[in-house]
């Protein structure tokens, strides 16, 4: 019986496997103090004895945060008739176990096995065609921020989907800027909480300068089912990008189209250190609205954020209640 | 009729002794084989997890993990006071019954309460709430000599000075005898309630698959067989020498009998609560205990008041050490080993033992009768309203 659990245990631990292979000897002393060092030699902040102990095998999620983080899908492109542009996805919604941290699953419901789904990217006016397949043991739907047709809106009566079932969701993307979509079925709280949800990032007609492009969805998980989430994350994983830092470099722009989804909160924030950055309101602006080194979001709130880093080094960004950051909620940058 | 019987007398007395044996083994096995209600399990695991000793050392917290339920549960991470905190676990995964001791390096501070959330593979929360965060003190010399000094405080030098009210009791008359004797039973009928609330209470945080209750019960009822006999005994040796009931100093040995037990759970108790700074060593606690306890050397000799010849010295020595020294073993028990399971069991010993007693004492009055007649009544009810202000030092 020991033997199956260790090797199950081994399999999680994945890669970090010298890590799991000191804590199965009961040779804590190690493992706390290799902490204090990144795998490939990288500087890494200490926490004290602050995070999660193990590592979460994204291979076995399917996705990784890192990759998610600017993974963004333009869809299959095709021109209609009168020369627009056409952008044709497929979502299927799955239920799918996920762990949301180092040895924690949880039962997620996901659109194409991932939490957030895919980052939906197109230009203001162009036309998005999205079939939703529901594979799933519920009813979904997919219900976008933006300007549509009533038709269009992914509410139960107007594409709600049935299990085994499919609907095309069919509009012009519009207005440009930061947003997200969702699923719309009741009961509500339940629907969004279980990981339906992602990111639509509408580009002005113009473009905007260069920049390194990050998508990060705010979100929570309650495991337990008590209506008080005990993970909180960017783009899912507890401590991601604590554990593994997000690597950028110094003196480019950075570009963050930041979404709160997070349930059972009323509200969730995002802090930069040794930073200020510029705040575009659900990025609907092409001039921004305030200069600042934090901002507060309720649910579905959502900004675009515009920052560079000067120097190198270690900067942790993180919510700023504390509390979501003991519970999951902190990251860094590496700048290089 | 007369077959059967014929044919069971055919039969070896141990093949029919173990048949039944086999037959049940050979169903759990077949059971165990085929799992014909396995189709009923498809649901959750249900995860339990007992916490049955916290050992709290400078910036460390160690918790003895025992899993109480029915699945195996995989401890995956470790909430200190709601922050995901380092840990270690040598096996992560506890089977059904089995026990792990999880460590915390965690800079927790004095007299400040901790919780200690473990949240399972499947992401259940189980809680372990500390009220009071205090060192746990180590089991060296100097703390085993504190403990045992509290445990002669608050046992055996109160119980020895309560002796010494002997030599008056010989000078009252049947009346105040009879008083004394029924104060006693009520000061016993408090412990006795007194165990089983105790008892009852730490059952509660003993793992639910050992079931407490049935502890409790095993060691009242334990106790009860195991006085009676002592007592059948002791009659038996009495009647062949001179004929007659059991004797006051074989009533007074029974009682220290039963106060000793009831002073082990309440050594066990204080010594518990002292290592996790659940209450700390006031005067008061000290004080109260002494005078309380006092009442029960009083309780020891009351039997002893009509008797012919004053019992040698070394009586009054075995007395005070049968009642009072096991208030220094469950000190030191309590404080260094604790373990609701057995505390739930000896608390179920001191309340079978109390009762015993109390029932003994009772038949020793006229059959019952002094205890309800007018003095005797009296002073049921005095020992009552005694042990409860007396205890309300303690509280």
């Amino acid at each position: 019986m020991g033997e199956v659990n260790r090797r199950r245990f081994f399999k999680r631990v994945g890669a970090a496997g010298a890590l799991g292979g000191a804590a199965l000897l009961g040779k804590a002393e190690p493992l706390l103090a290799q902490t204090g060092h990144h795998a490939n030699g990288m500087q890494r902040a200490s926490h004290g004895g602050m995070g999660a102990v193990g590592e979460v095998d994204h291979e076995a999620n399917g996705f990784d945060p890192l990759e998610i983080l600017t993974d963004f899908d333009g869809g299959e492109v095709s021109k209609d008739l009168s020369g627009r542009t056409v952008r044709e996805y497929e979502f299927v919604t799955v239920d799918k176990e996920i762990e949301v941290a180092p040895g924690i699953f949880f039962p997620a419901w996901t659109y194409n096995g991932r939490v957030p789904g895919p980052t939906i990217r197109a230009t203001e006016g162009d036309r998005v065609r999205i079939k939703l397949v529901n594979a799933s043991g519920h009813p979904h739907t997919i219900h976008f921020h933006g300007i549509h047709p009533a038709a269009m809106d992914g509410v139960p009566g107007a594409g709600e989907v049935d299990p085994g079932e499919s609907f095309t969701y069919d509009f012009i993307a519009e207005p440009f800027g930061t947003h997200l979509y969702h699923c719309h079925s009741f009961p509500l709280a339940q629907h969004i909480h279980r990981g339906l949800y992602g990111a639509f990032i509408v580009d002005p007609k113009g473009g905007r300068p260069d920049a390194n492009e990050m998508v990060m969805v705010m979100n929570a998980f309650d495991t337990n089912f008590d209506g008080e989430n005990e993970i909180y994350a960017v783009n899912t994983i507890a401590f991601a990008y604590m554990n593994n830092p997000i690597e950028i470099q110094a003196g480019e722009l950075q570009r963050a189209h930041i979404i709160n989804i997070t349930e059972f909160d009323p509200i969730n924030s995002i802090h930069l250190h040794a930073n200020f950055f510029d705040l575009y309101r659900t990025g609907t602006s092409l001039r921004p609205d305030e200069f600042t080194d934090i901002i507060s979001m309720g649910q579905a709130e959502r900004h675009m954020i515009e920052f560079t880093y000067a120097k190198r080094g270690h900067f942790m960004f993180h919510a700023h209640q504390t509390e979501f950051v003991d519970l999951g909620w902190m990251s860094a940058f590496q700048v290089v | 009729m007369a077959t059967a019987t014929a044919r069971s007398q055919r039969l070896p007395t141990w093949l029919a002794a173990t048949a039944p044996l086999a037959l049940i083994l050979l169903l759990g096995g077949l059971f165990l084989a085929f799992n014909p209600i396995g189709g009923l399990r498809e649901v959750p695991p249900v995860e339990a997890i007992a916490f049955e000793r916290t050992v709290l050392e400078e910036d460390s917290i160690a918790l003895h993990l025992r899993n109480d339920g029915p699945d195996p549960v995989t401890v995956a991470q470790v909430l200190v006071n709601d922050t995901y905190w380092n840990f270690s676990l040598p096996d992560r995964t506890l089977g059904r019954l089995e026990s792990g001791t999880l460590r915390v390096d965690y800079p927790w501070d004095e007299g400040l309460p901790l919780n200690i959330t473990l949240v399972t593979s499947t992401g259940l929360t189980i809680e372990h709430d500390i009220e009071a965060a205090a060192l746990t003190p180590a089991a060296d010399a100097s703390t085993l000599g504190v403990y045992a000094l509290l445990g002669l405080y608050i046992g055996v030098v109160p119980v020895a000075i309560g002796l010494l009210w002997f030599p008056a009791l010989r000078r009252v008359g049947k009346r105040w005898l009879d008083f004394f004797l029924a104060f006693t039973v009520g000061l016993l009928v408090f412990l006795l309630v007194d165990a089983v609330g105790e008892g009852l209470e730490l059952s509660a945080s003993a793992p639910a698959a050992l079931n407490g209750l049935g502890l409790f019960a095993i060691g009242a009822f334990g106790a009860v067989a195991a006085l009676l006999a002592l007592e059948s005994f002791l009659r038996s040796r009495r009647e062949a020498a001179h004929g007659g009931s059991v004797t006051g100093l074989a009533l007074a040995y029974l009682i220290s009998t039963g106060i000793g037990l009831h002073n082990l759970g309440e050594g066990l108790a204080v010594g518990a609560a002292l290592a996790s700074g659940e209450i700390a060593l006031g005067t008061f606690l000290v004080l109260g205990f002494a005078l309380h306890n006092t009442t029960e050397g009083l309780a020891i000799v009351s039997p002893l008041g009509s008797a012919r010849n004053r019992p040698s010295l070394w009586h009054f020595v075995a007395f005070g050490a049968i009642a009072g020294i096991p208030t220094v073993l469950g000190a030191w028990a309590g404080g260094f080993a604790f373990n609701p399971a057995w505390g739930t069991l000896a608390f179920g010993v001191a309340a079978g033992a109390v009762a015993q007693v109390c029932w003994q004492i009772g038949r020793s009055m006229d059959r019952g009768k002094g205890l309800v007649a007018g003095w005797g009544a009296a002073g049921f009810v005095v020992g009552l309203l005694f042990m409860y202000a007396t205890g309300l030092l303690t509280a």
